[in-house]
């Protein structure tokens, strides 16, 4: 029998519709689980079991009266640590916003409780969402049930580990770079990334703003379509947004096979460089996926030879002005031990953000900087105009493309850290279509013969949400990479 | 040049880490030079992608109230923020 813990959202929104199960029944099962499985996983960061068991009995009362419930309905979601809520700490993971508390919400948070989620509590990140491991939070890092030893991804791991280790069958992520997709793929769940503006940013605390997205983590397609339906959506309080196409989640199991869909492979991301059991992990899914009706057809994206080097030069010019409002003097920390001004600012930041925070902002302030400008942020704004050419051709002959969602399973936690090249070099999948601002899927294509999750990556044209999760959703239906679940 | 870059990113670095932070950004920068190489002539002015960009109306808001916002911080008096001396007096 299945443990409350283990079901979808979409089979416990229906429960809490039909009276099978209270929302009650639900959050309890949860918040049960989180306090059981998370000391040995430090995925959450913070828990609101009072207010979330509140809300919860607010829904069954809602129902006894016969009244309309959302679409969510009693569903348990965990939010990552840069999203705010009313009163609720929001610290994206670093010393300098120890103690603040939002006094307000972000729209993607509001929407979900409009749509009755339950939201039971903060998720562990990088600092800032700087970072492909979890490691560099302020809060330690967070360990990956599929092996202790080993990193979840980041910088969004917290969410994955959390949907991983059934704290919750949805879980928010922001991903810049990659952020949702790669934690992901080595965690054993699916990752969807929007496409840039489909979904509001109002209360994401910035990174990168012209990368930025906030995402969702679940085990089944069919679970981020109901996230998406929730939340999409122009937002007058983000001018980036943009309309949504209409709902996708009933239309996420039309597609029974793939028949007549042209899936291209980047020969830039499925070549050289890719660890043996990734690259085996995903042909053997593009064999799975030619006897579901695909045509695989080589497709190829030059510009994604630069796609590291652009992104991290854009991504930290970006950072080094958005994170320039932290100065101690309005939230967060605060050093008091110097009687001017700007001198409290400096000591304040310096002892508020970690080393990678630290090194990410020089970088920007390098490539921003006089003299150097045009060379380095110039050239990186011009090749990702590059890139988002070579993506619109690509998508000229194919509906989709498809690689690994990382070259790498996950590694050991530590083994990366001093190196920040070879970190940086994780994201050379990921970073591509954030950097052309297209949505993209991450999903389970198989394990390492020592049991690490490999993933897979989709990306589809803008706006083309129901195209990624209609496929995954076939994928899944044929195969059963996503059901492998790490912990009892 | 760390010295630089910190004093614009407004970073106190103490003496004792800017090697470290220096090597560390030159191997980056040593590493990404290779894209100063990409020809780019072809660029797109408008990628094709990407949302044009718009500015929110120049409209004022309400704002949030002045109690709520104050209460993340321990140095205020009154309705505003206190800092340290900013000029000689």
């Amino acid at each position: 029998m299945t443990a409350i813990w283990q079901m979808s959202a979409a089979a416990i929104t229906a429960a809490v519709r039909d009276g099978h199960l209270t929302a009650r029944e639900v959050v309890t099962s949860c918040l049960e689980r989180v306090h059981r499985i998370d000391p040995g996983l430090n995925a959450m960061v913070g828990e609101r079991a009072d207010v979330a068991l509140a809300e919860a009995a607010s829904i069954d009362e809602r129902r006894q009266r016969g009244q309309t419930l959302g679409p969510l309905a009693g569903v348990p979601i965990a939010w990552k640590d840069n999203l705010v809520l009313e009163g609720e700490l929001a610290t994206a993971g670093s010393r300098m916003l120890e103690g603040f508390r939002s006094p307000y919400s972000a729209t993607v948070l509001a929407r979900l409780q409009r749509a009755g989620a339950i939201l039971i509590g903060r998720t562990n990140m990088d600092e800032f969402g700087m970072g492909s491991s979890t490691e560099t939070s302020a809060y330690g890092p967070t360990r990956n049930p599929f092996g202790r030893d080993l990193v979840p991804g980041g910088s969004s791991g917290g969410s994955a580990v959390a949907v991983a280790a059934d704290f919750c069958p949805l879980a928010l992520g922001s991903d810049t770079g990659g952020s949702v997709r790669q934690p992901a793929a080595m965690c054993g769940v699916s990752g969807l990334k929007p496409t840039y503006g489909l979904v509001s940013r109002y209360g994401l605390i910035a990174y990168a703003s012209s990368l930025d997205c906030v995402g969702a983590l679940a085990r089944t397609a069919e679970d981020l379509a109901l996230w998406l339906d929730a939340v999409a959506g122009a937002d007058a309080a983000d001018p980036t947004t943009v309309q949504a196409q209409g709902p996708v989640a009933t239309h996420v199991a039309q597609r029974r096979d793939l028949a007549g869909l042209r899936i291209g492979l980047p020969q830039e991301l499925n070549g050289p460089g890719l660890d043996a059991e990734v690259a085996a992990a995903v042909q053997r899914a593009v064999a799975d996926l030619r006897e579901l009706g695909a045509q695989v057809v080589e497709c190829t994206l030059p510009a994604v030879a630069h796609a590291v080097p652009t992104y991290y030069l854009l991504a930290t010019a970006e950072a080094s002005s958005n994170l320039a409002r932290y100065d101690g003097v309005r939230y967060g920390l605060r050093r008091d031990t110097v009687s001017r001004c700007e001198a409290m600012m400096m000591q304040s930041r310096s002892a508020g953000f970690g080393d990678e925070v630290q090194l990410r902002i020089l970088l920007g302030t390098f490539a921003l900087s006089f003299g150097y400008h045009d060379q380095y942020y110039g050239q990186a704004t011009r090749a990702r105009a590059l890139l988002c050419s070579e993506f619109a051709r690509a998508f000229a002959s194919c509906d989709l493309l498809l690689s690994p969602t990382s070259p790498v399973p996950a590694f050991p936690i530590g083994s990366r850290i001093d190196d920040p090249l070879a970190m940086y070099l994780c994201d050379v999948m990921t970073v591509p279509p954030s950097l052309a601002g297209l949505p993209a899927l991450s999903q389970p294509c198989g394990f390492t013969a020592d049991g690490r999750p490999v993933g897979m990556q989709w990306v589809a044209p803008a706006l083309r949400e129901d195209l990624l999760l209609q496929v995954a959703h076939v994928f899944q239906a044929h195969t059963d990479h996503h059901l492998r679940r790490p912990l009892p | 040049m760390v010295q630089n870059l910190a004093d614009l990113a407004r970073l106190h670095l103490p003496v004792e880490r800017q090697d470290a932070l220096l090597q560390r950004l030159q191997r980056i920068v040593l590493a990404f030079d290779a894209l100063r190489q990409l020809p780019t002539e072809q660029a797109p002015a408008n990628p094709p992608s990407l949302p044009p960009l718009r500015l929110r109306p120049d409209v004022a808001e309400p704002p949030l109230p002045i109690a709520q916002v104050l209460a993340n911080t321990r140095h205020h008096a009154a309705a505003a923020f206190v800092v340290p001396r900013v000029v000689d007096a």
